[in-house]
Formats: C-alpha cells, structure tokens, sequence
C-alpha cells in the first residue's frame, strides 16, 4: 500500500498511483445493478430513488436487471410474507455471486409495524445475510441513497486475498441458503442458524 | 331507500321459504342488518340484485365474524324441598332459591355482506349468514354466481376463519399457501413460537423469548459466540 | 599494345550482388519479410490480427482472473431454471405464432430474388432485349407469388 501523502504528491505531478485491489473495487462498486424486486411500499420509495428527482444511476445502478444471474444487489424493499419468503431465498441463491442485499424498510428488517400478523416473516436476516440494513417506514429516498454509498464503501474495503476476503472469493464458504419449508403450521425451519443466530441481549 | 322492515318484507314476498331475521344494531350509525337462513340464500341474492327498486348490483365487502362457544352464569328461581326447621319442628318446605347455573352456548361463524345500488345510489344493505357450529358444519352458499366480487372475499374467508362456500368457482386458500393447516383470524388461533429474539421484550413476549434464550442457552452450553 | 583479356567463361558483367543473391530454390529471412510486407494486403492482416486479439485479451484477462480469483461454486438452487422464485414446473416449449415464420419466409424469397436482380442490373446495358424480357418473365412469377400471399392475408399481421 502507498503512504497517502505520497500518492497526493504524486498525483499533483499527473502520476497516478494504485493497487490491483483499490482498482477492482472500484470498478464493481461503481456498477452494482440492483435486481427488480419490490415487495411494498419501499418499492415506491425504491422507484422514486430510481426517477429523476433523486436519480440512482448516478451511482452505479444504471438497470435494474430482470433476471437475479445478472443482478449484484437485491434491495428487499417491503414486508416478506411468510408465502414469499420461500421465493426470495430462491432468487437470492439464483444471483450469481459477487451478491449484495439490502434490507429496506422496517418490515425487511425484523418484520416492521406487521410484525404480529400471521403471515409476517420477522425479518428476511433470519434466512439469507444482509449487507445494509435502512431502518424507515418508509425510509426517504436520500436514505437509500446513503445505504447505497454505505454499501459501496463496503465493497471498496473488501481484500481480494487473505482471512477478511468475501465469501465469492473463497472455495470453502458456503454460498447456499436452504430455502424454507411452507409447513402446516409455519415456515420450517424458522430460522437459519447460520445466519441469523439468536442474539443475546446484554441489558 | 326502503327501511330494515320494508326489504324484509320485499324479500319474504319474492322468494317465499326464505328466512329472514332482523339483527338490530343499537349503535349511533343505526345500520341494521338482516339475517338470512342458507337456505333460500342464493334466490334472495337474485331477488336483491335483479329487483327494480332495491337494484342493488355492487357486493362491496363481504367479511367474516368467529362467535366463540360462550359460557353463560345464569341464576335461575328453582322450587326445591328442602328439610328446615320451622318453630321449632323439622318439616319438608318447598323453597325457591336462585341458582347460578352455567351452560354453554355453541358458538359459529358468520359472514357478512355489504351491498350498495350504483344504479340507484342507495346503500348499504347488510346481511348476515350464520353456519351452525365452528367445528364441523360450517357450509354456506356462495354468493359468488350472483357478484363476481364475492369470489376472492369468499376465498380470504375460507381461509382465514374456515367457511366452507358451497357453489363456489375455486374454494381455495388465498393470503396462506395450501398446505397451511390452521385458520388464522379465528379466536383460538395461536401464533406459531417464533419469537425468538424480542429487543424491547415486555410482558407475555419477554417470557417467551426468556424461555428460547433458556432452552438454546441448555442446548448449546457453550453459547452461541454472539453478543458475549 | 595488346588489350588485356577478358574472361569471357564467366558472368558477362561482374556481378557483385552475387553473394547475396538467393541460392535458386530458397528464401532467406530479409527476403521472405521483403516479399510480405510488399504484398498489398499486408496492413489487412495486420489490422486483424489487431481487432482479434482487442477482443480476446479482455476475455483471456478475465478467465485468468476467474481461474485464480474466483472458484466455481455451483450449486443445485443456483443452476435450477429462473421462474421468477418459484420452482420450475411445466415444458418450456410454447405454441408460437406462425405469423413469425411467413415473415421471415417471405423476406427470404424476396431476398434471393434481389440477389438474383444485382448482377442483372450490373450487366444491364450490355444485355439484349431477349434477356430483359427472361428477367421480366422471372420478376412476374415473383410477383405473381407475392399476389397471391397478400390476397390470403399473409401480409397483415394481427
């Protein structure tokens, strides 16, 4: 890595300077195409940031693809129904990696102001790992916008090689999520341990 | 518009055999409804919306009612002989007491139709089917031959409190999937245990989430690495 | 004074590019570059060789890359048919319209008949009545062709 200074020094002579790793990042965090997936309300907000007003393109997310093998990103905007959750962890094992989720809205989170009812899955975390979370009801477009840049300086301090290196990048990691049963009574299983394991709380 | 007691008598003219009840509705708004028997239910239907006056063609809400078994402490004047001592001497004397009896009254479902006139502007005229228990004899008509409106409504009431519409197209569940077993929106329906992890848990909530964290702090004695 | 002798048994002119001069029969390297790079479509090959590899080297960088970076990580939910989450079901194939293959049928024929019309008009002022009046006779039939399609309704498309 080149000391900061020097690479300001430098560059104010027109030499520029980087690395392998700096410049590969860069290039997949200016270009994450968002995947068209809008469950509810954050949908609208989702297709506001997308219009021209607050304008997504600008950073990166020119189309939003169709299809999940040509999508980077699933913004999970909406309540998950216990019916759908099923079909977003499909479609979330379908992405081809490198693959980013963003949890938009209460109801992504943990299940939002539906939380009791019936048919509400309590936060899509407990199934397929989440990047950024934007608490809202619904978050305001300039929201989504500062999760997107949340997300895009994650992907920039992602290493390419050693322990810290992201799960597409390693042959052993596991880039299967079990998509969950509709049982008799509820989802089975409720939650994936791997993912969502049950935190404690320190009070 | 006709009042409660004129449609009544309409529809008891039209379609002789049909049972009607007024259910009065003593609130403000006043909006009484008429009960109606399943038997003649489906010619009645015709009859409301096929009529001159009453034209009423748009089925706007149809929804569902879970009347629970209810308990009922009645105290009732019961004339029994008991032995009393009466100046003195033991004699048999018929006495009246009251006497707290309980009996339980068999619980149903219902449905409930509100029906508005876009020909006439009128409405709403409410009515009210009734199924004989909760448990096994739950069929009603369907009304969807007569307001195609009534075919996803119907459908959300079958699945949610387990009414089922004789005559209907596609009796199938709608907000659930179909292997689901339970009828959420009835009154013994209990939520399946996934409250895992609550943050601001209170009352009902904290116990159980003080139970998972119990049993999968007994499962895994280790812990699971996260929050310690 | 005697003129000095000539040796006439040899080359007439002495000739001093013998040396470098090719043995009959064989190229050196200087020469077969000279004869190549003379050849008129030298730059041609050059700039294709140029396009080809503009293509292939990103593609080549990038297998590289995958082969070093990224495993292949396929798994059974990853590689099963998108059908928008849920689980294919059904054939794939689907009745089209034969709307689509009259199109493309006709465009064909009235294709090869423009390609059969080019040279025709090239040669056109060298040519006699008789072969004017054979071409004609071939465009009629075309056409004649073409009549009865509009007439059956081909060419609309709803």
């Amino acid at each position: 890595m080149v000391d900061e200074g020097l690479k300001i020094e430098l560059g104010k002579q027109g030499v520029f300077v980087t690395t392998i790793q700096e410049l590969y990042n860069w290039g997949r965090r200016s270009s994450i195409w968002p995947m068209q997936f809008g469950l509810a309300c954050c949908a609208i907000e989702m297709i506001a940031t997308t219009m021209a007003r607050y304008d997504l393109a600008r950073f990166g997310a020119e189309v939003f693809r169709p299809s999940p093998r040509q999508a980077d990103l699933m913004i999970i905007s909406g309540t998950v129904t216990k019916k759908m959750a099923p079909q977003v962890v499909r479609l979330y094992n379908q992405m081809a990696e490198p693959r980013y989720v963003i949890a938009m809205g209460a109801c992504a989170i943990s299940g939002g102001p539906f939380k009791q009812g019936y048919n509400v899955l309590k936060g899509i975390d407990r199934y397929i790992p989440v990047d950024v979370h934007i608490p809202g009801c619904p978050p305001r477009p300039e929201a989504l916008l500062q999760a997107f840049i949340t997300l895009q300086k994650k992907i920039d301090g992602q290493p390419l090689t050693g322990e810290g290196r992201p799960r597409y990048l390693d042959a052993e990691a596991q880039g299967e999520f079990p998509v969950p049963e509709q049982g008799e009574h509820d989802l089975e299983p409720t939650s994936n341990k791997g993912v969502w394991p049950i935190p404690v709380v320190i009070r | 518009m006709k009042t409660v007691e004129e449609i009544k008598a309409a529809i008891e003219a039209a379609v002789p055999g049909a049972v009607v009840e007024i259910v009065l509705n003593p609130s403000p708004s006043g909006q009484h409804s008429l009960r109606l028997a399943p038997g003649h239910a489906v010619e009645v239907a015709q009859f409301l919306r096929d009529d001159a006056e009453l034209a009423l063609d748009f089925l706007s809400n149809v929804t569902g009612v879970d009347w629970p078994d209810k308990e009922i402490t009645e105290k009732v004047k019961v004339t029994r002989t008991v032995m009393k001592t009466v100046d003195g001497v033991e004699q048999q004397v018929e006495e009246t007491v009251d006497e707290a009896r309980k009996r339980v009254v068999p619980g149903y479902l219902e449905v409930v139709y509100h029906f508005f006139s876009m020909a006439k502007k009128h409405g709403p005229v409410v009515l009210r089917m009734r199924t004989v228990n909760r448990t096994d004899q739950v069929e009603l008509p369907s009304l969807t031959p007569i307001w195609r409106s009534a075919e996803f409504q119907e459908r959300e009431i079958f699945d949610l409190y387990g009414v089922v519409f004789t005559g209907h197209p596609d009796l199938r569940r709608l907000l659930m999937w179909d292997g689901f077993k339970d009828h959420p929106m009835r009154r013994d329906y209990v939520d399946p245990d996934d409250y895992e992890y609550e943050p601001t848990a209170h009352d009902a909530v904290l116990a159980r989430a003080a139970a998972h964290k119990a049993a999968q702090q007994s499962a895994s004695p280790e812990g699971t690495g996260v929050g310690q | 004074m005697r003129a000095p002798k000539l040796d006439l048994t040899g080359p007439v002119c002495p000739n001093s590019l013998a040396k470098t001069q090719p043995k009959s029969g064989t190229l050196n390297r200087k020469d077969f570059i000279f004869k190549m790079a003379s050849n008129p479509y030298f730059s041609l090959a050059v700039l294709f060789l140029a396009a080809l590899g503009f293509g292939l080297a990103p593609l080549a960088l990038a297998w590289l890359w995958a082969r070093v970076f990224s495993p292949a990580k396929p798994n059974e939910v990853k590689n099963s048919i998108y059908e928008c989450g849920l689980e294919a079901r059904g054939d794939a194939w689907v009745q089209f319209r034969s709307a689509y293959y009259l199109y493309a049928i006709i465009f064909l024929i009235f294709d090869v008949e423009a390609v059969f019309l080019l040279p025709f008009a090239v040669a056109f002022t060298g040519l006699g009545a008789a072969a004017c009046g054979a071409m004609l006779v071939f465009v009629l039939m075309l056409i004649e062709g073409l009549a009865w399609a509009w007439a059956k309704g081909v060419l609309t498309w709803a």
